[in-house]
Order: C-alpha cells, then sequence, then structure tokens
C-alpha cells in the first residue's frame, strides 16, 4: 500500500536494493505483527541494502473485499498484487485468528497468481496471545506457500504478546531468531536483489 | 537487605463453600485491619491489599484499607498489591500513599501493575486498547513525581504538569515503588530497563516457572547501567501455613479452589482445580506455599536459592479462607516460618541477622 523508504547499513558499494515487500495480516493499526516486522526489516537492513513496502490486507477496501476474480479487482489493488508478485523478498505477516491466519489474508493469496511467487524468497512471520499458537506456521502459513512453490525462508518468526511492550518487541529470544533466520540466507537473498540503488544521502 | 517475608489480601466476600455463609463487607473490612494487625504483631515485614473492582472484593481502594491498618500497626510495611497504575491518576496515587507514609511514619510501599484484572479500565474511562501504553505513561509521571517536587510534565493520557506542587512528600527520603510482573519476558524487561524492583506474581506451575523472566530481568538491567544483583525481586504467592502438612492442604484446598473458580475462567467460566490437581501444586517441586512451617520454610530457601529472592508475600486468604484459619497461618508464619528463612538467608548472603 505504502511505498516506503530504503534503508542501507553501508552506503558503500553500487550493490542493487533487495526489494522486500510486507503482506500485512493483521486489522490493527497498532500492531504487534508490524512491530515484529519493524525487527525484522531493521535486522535485514544491518546485512545489505533493502526498499521496502508494505501492504495492508485490511486497508485495501471494497475493491479487494468485493472482488471474486483478479480480474475484479480496482486498478489500485491490481497495483498491490503486482507488487507482492514483483518483490525481491516476500514477507507474510499475521496474527493467529481462530488457530490460522486471518480469511482476509488468505484472500489476498487467493487473487496472487498462480506461479508468480514459484521459487521467491518468502519470510514467514506471525504473532499470537501465547506460544500454543507458534506452530501455526508450520502448519497452515508454510504449506500456503508450499502450493506457490515459493522459496520459504527455513526459520519462521513467531512472538507471543507477552514478549512485547505495546507493539514493541522486547524478548531478546525473538531478536536472536530473526538474526538466525536472517543469517541463513543473507547470500541468497543478496543474489536476487534487483532493486535500484538507494540514492546517496538517504 | 535482610529477606522479608509478608502477607497479602484482595479482601474476598466470598461464600464459604464449606458452611454457605456469606460474610458482610462490613465483617470483611473489619477483618482485612485485623489481618494486618496480627501480621504486625507477629513480626512478620508486608502487608499488601490488592485492587479489585467487583462486590466479591472490599479491595476497590486498597489505599484507605492501608490508611486504617496504618492506625493498628506499629513496624509492617504497608503496601498495595498492586495499584492498577494504568487506570489511575499517577498524582492523586502519590498524594495517598504520601499521606499513608506519614500516618505510618514511613512505611508505606507501592506496587505498581498492570492489573490481570481490568474492571477499572472502563470503570475510570479508559480504554484495554491504551494498555501497554498507560501503563508505561503513568509509571513515568509516578516516578517523577517521587524524584522531583514541584514538576513540569506532560503526556498523552492527562493535562499537563506546569510547576506543579504535589503533596505531601514521603515521610523519609523516598516511598519505594515495585512493579508487579506477571511473568510475561517484556514487562520484566521494561521493569529492569527502568532499574526498578520487581514483585513477580505466581499462580501455579513448576517452581522453575520464572527463571528465565529473572533472567530477562537481571540481563536488561545490567545493559541499562543499573546494579543488576543489588535489584530486589519479590514474589507474591498462593500459600498457607497449616499446624501440619495434610492439615494445611485440607485447610487451603476448599477454599483455594472456590477462589480459582470465581476468579481463573476457561471457556468463559470457572473451572474446578481437582484435589490431585492441588496436591501435586502442593509438591516440593511446585509453586504453591503450602504446607508445614517446615515446609514453606524449605520452598522459599527453594525460591530464594532459584531466584536470588529478597522478599515473599504470601497470599493465605484467597477464595474467601474464614478468618480464624486465616489468623492462625499468619501466626505460624511470623513465629515459626519468618525467624527461620531470615536466617538461613542471612547465612547464604553472609549477612548478619
Amino acid at each position: 500500500m505504502t511505498a516506503a523508504a530504503s534503508a542501507s547499513a553501508d552506503a558503500a558499494g553500487p550493490e542493487p536494493a533487495l526489494r522486500v515487500v510486507v503482506v500485512n495480516g493483521s486489522p490493527s493499526e497498532q500492531s504487534k505483527t508490524m512491530g515484529l516486522v519493524d525487527v525484522v526489516l531493521d535486522t535485514l537492513a544491518k546485512l545489505l541494502t533493502i526498499e521496502s513496502s508494505r501492504i495492508d490486507v485490511y486497508r485495501l477496501g471494497t475493491g479487494f473485499t468485493g472482488a471474486v476474480e483478479r480480474e475484479d479487482v480496482t486498478a489500485e489493488v491490481e497495483a498491490e498484487l503486482r507488487l507482492a508478485e514483483q518483490a525481491d523478498l516476500l514477507i507474510a505477516a499475521t496474527p493467529v485468528f481462530r488457530g490460522s491466519y486471518p480469511g482476509m489474508f488468505k484472500h489476498f493469496f487467493d487473487l496472487v497468481d498462480q506461479y508468480a511467487l514459484a521459487n521467491k524468497p518468502v519470510l514467514l512471520a506471525a504473532t499470537g496471545g501465547g506460544e500454543h499458537h507458534a506452530l501455526m506456521l508450520e502448519h497452515a502459513l508454510r504449506p500456503l506457500f508450499g502450493f506457490f512453490q515459493a522459496l520459504t525462508v527455513p526459520v519462521a518468526i513467531f512472538a507471543s504478546s507477552g514478549d512485547f511492550d505495546g507493539t514493541l518487541l522486547l524478548n531478546p529470544r525473538v531478536h536472536g531468531r530473526i538474526q538466525i533466520a536472517l543469517a541463513d540466507v543473507a547470500d541468497l537473498l543478496r543474489a536476487r536483489a534487483t532493486g535500484t540503488h538507494a540514492p546517496p544521502g538517504e | 537487605m535482610a529477606f522479608e517475608i509478608g502477607i497479602m489480601t484482595f479482601g474476598e466476600v466470598t461464600k464459604d463453600p464449606v458452611t454457605g455463609a456469606l460474610p458482610s463487607p462490613r465483617q470483611r473490612v473489619r477483618e482485612t485491619i485485623e489481618l494486618a494487625r496480627v501480621a504486625d504483631q507477629v513480626g512478620l515485614d508486608v502487608f499488601g491489599v490488592g485492587e479489585h473492582h467487583r462486590t466479591d472484593f472490599v479491595g476497590s481502594a486498597p489505599t484507605i484499607l492501608l490508611a486504617a491498618a496504618a492506625e493498628q500497626t506499629e513496624n509492617i510495611r504497608l503496601t498495595s498489591s498492586v495499584t492498577v497504575l494504568g487506570s489511575e491518576d499517577p498524582v492523586r496515587v502519590w498524594e495517598q500513599f504520601a499521606t499513608i507514609d506519614l500516618l505510618s511514619a514511613g512505611r508505606a510501599e507501592i506496587i505498581a501493575g498492570r492489573g490481570s484484572y481490568t474492571e477499572s479500565f472502563p470503570l475510570f474511562g479508559y480504554s484495554l486498547q491504551d494498555y501497554a501504553d498507560l501503563f508505561r505513561e503513568k509509571l513515568d509521571l509516578l516516578l517523577k513525581i517521587r524524584e522531583q517536587n514541584p514538576l513540569t510534565w506532560s503526556g498523552r493520557f492527562r493535562a499537563p504538569l506546569v510547576e506543579a506542587d504535589i503533596a505531601p512528600r514521603a515521610d523519609g527520603d523516598t516511598i519505594p515503588i515495585w512493579v508487579g510482573v506477571g511473568g510475561s519476558p517484556a514487562s520484566a524487561i521494561s521493569t529492569g530497563r527502568l532499574g526498578l524492583p520487581m514483585a513477580l506474581a505466581l499462580l501455579l506451575g513448576p517452581i522453575t516457572l520464572h527463571e528465565q523472566t529473572v533472567e530477562l530481568y537481571r540481563l536488561s538491567a545490567a545493559e541499562a547501567g543499573h546494579d543488576a544483583d543489588a535489584l530486589p525481586i519479590s514474589i507474591n504467592a498462593h500459600g498457607y501455613v497449616g499446624r501440619t502438612s495434610q492439615q494445611a492442604r485440607d485447610v487451603m484446598y476448599p477454599y483455594f479452589a472456590q477462589g480459582m473458580m470465581e476468579n481463573n475462567h476457561q471457556r468463559g467460566e470457572g473451572f474446578r482445580i481437582s484435589r490431585p490437581a492441588f496436591d501435586a501444586q502442593a509438591s516440593p517441586g511446585a509453586g504453591l506455599l503450602v504446607g508445614s512451617s517446615q515446609e514453606v520454610i524449605d520452598k522459599l530457601l527453594a525460591y530464594h536459592e532459584r531466584y536470588g529472592l529478597n522478599r515473599a508475600i504470601i497470599q493465605m486468604g484467597f477464595g474467601g479462607m474464614p478468618q480464624k484459619e486465616h489468623l492462625a497461618a499468619i501466626e505460624r508464619l511470623g513465629t515459626e516460618v519468618a525467624p527461620v528463612v531470615r536466617r538461613e538467608v542471612a547465612v547464604r548472603v553472609g549477612q548478619p541477622a
């Protein structure tokens, strides 16, 4: 929805930026899920040059919710779908609702082209009320991207309500897990980066 | 600091599951003050009153009960357990506790908590959506009020203060402010970063349940530049000191089960903790501080060893324990348990008892 700022650890080389697109499944303005993603993006920006943008599925409006087929969506929603389809790295981030990801989040991926995510790096992240929701990532979210034949990052990231003060992620164990998840695939992501380098001074 | 042992109550107005009698609120407020008086007489260190805004508790205004207790006690420290700070005005909280501090010659303390019961938020016009921000901001204000007077301060949730004169001031140098933590890692980390003492609430589960919480608390305190080892930790836990191991369990069980039934819901309603499940929670590896004096001594020392505790506050009347049994347990805690635990801890940490 929002094309946003770039970030870079050391704007030294002319390396291309990794175009990261976050698909946000949270309905909340103040969202723990996005608090978690903020840490992922900050950590990623320390490893390589990134450009990030975010799609809030709950804010896409009736041009999205009223669409049954891809051809039904409005031009604005079409642009958001393409943004996701053309990402170098997709971050699929969602709260756990009723034992799974929200229907609105699924509806977005129901409209994504069947082959658009094939071999595309996808990082899975979720928040839940307690630790007992953690395996939703493996039992519900990863199979969704299995359908797309996407290249899911091996380590999925989960945080519980108790790990946050408001929307600020405090638990160092989760920070550590994010570092592990990203370090595993840093080289691969660097090779996949297609974005133009961030302009100097930014 | 010397190891401190105290008691706390929610001022339950609960139908006795054994006799069927429902005590009157008037009787319960008098009994609450009597608990404080007896706890003081038997040499306990702390008396706490919890805040609950429901007809089955007389603790909606804990400061008033603590003020009454101040008049009937000599040495015991008087604390909220806890003050639900997110739905309070920190200026008023300070004024009330500072007044108790004067009445009691410096014995007032505050445990500021987010609150595990949420009735107070709609009651005072706050939104639970702001739960975390409310607590953070109000704790910040309360700490600043303690630090300086007059005070200039502004925040999101109340009118700004400009050179505000907030009185009275503490009787002595300060009023201790602890933060109540229910065991979530983020609460422990926030509290550690602020360098504030942590009052860790325990309910059920293994005695090791909060090892990670305490570890994160000390790590965060150290990272923020505080002397982590000097920061006090307290546990607030349920228990009962009986004549014998068996008598303690037999007395505590029906009331504790009643309290759980009325306060801990699954599928929207209370559930009965079975006697075997209760007995399991009373075993040496589990958290409940129930048993003979010797058992409670052993478990408090086990807690001390595991968490490096400085204080334990035990709630022995949960679920409407009759006053007679409650007072008997307080007497055992003060005369049989506390002296031994204080002495043993002093030996461990190399201090004079």
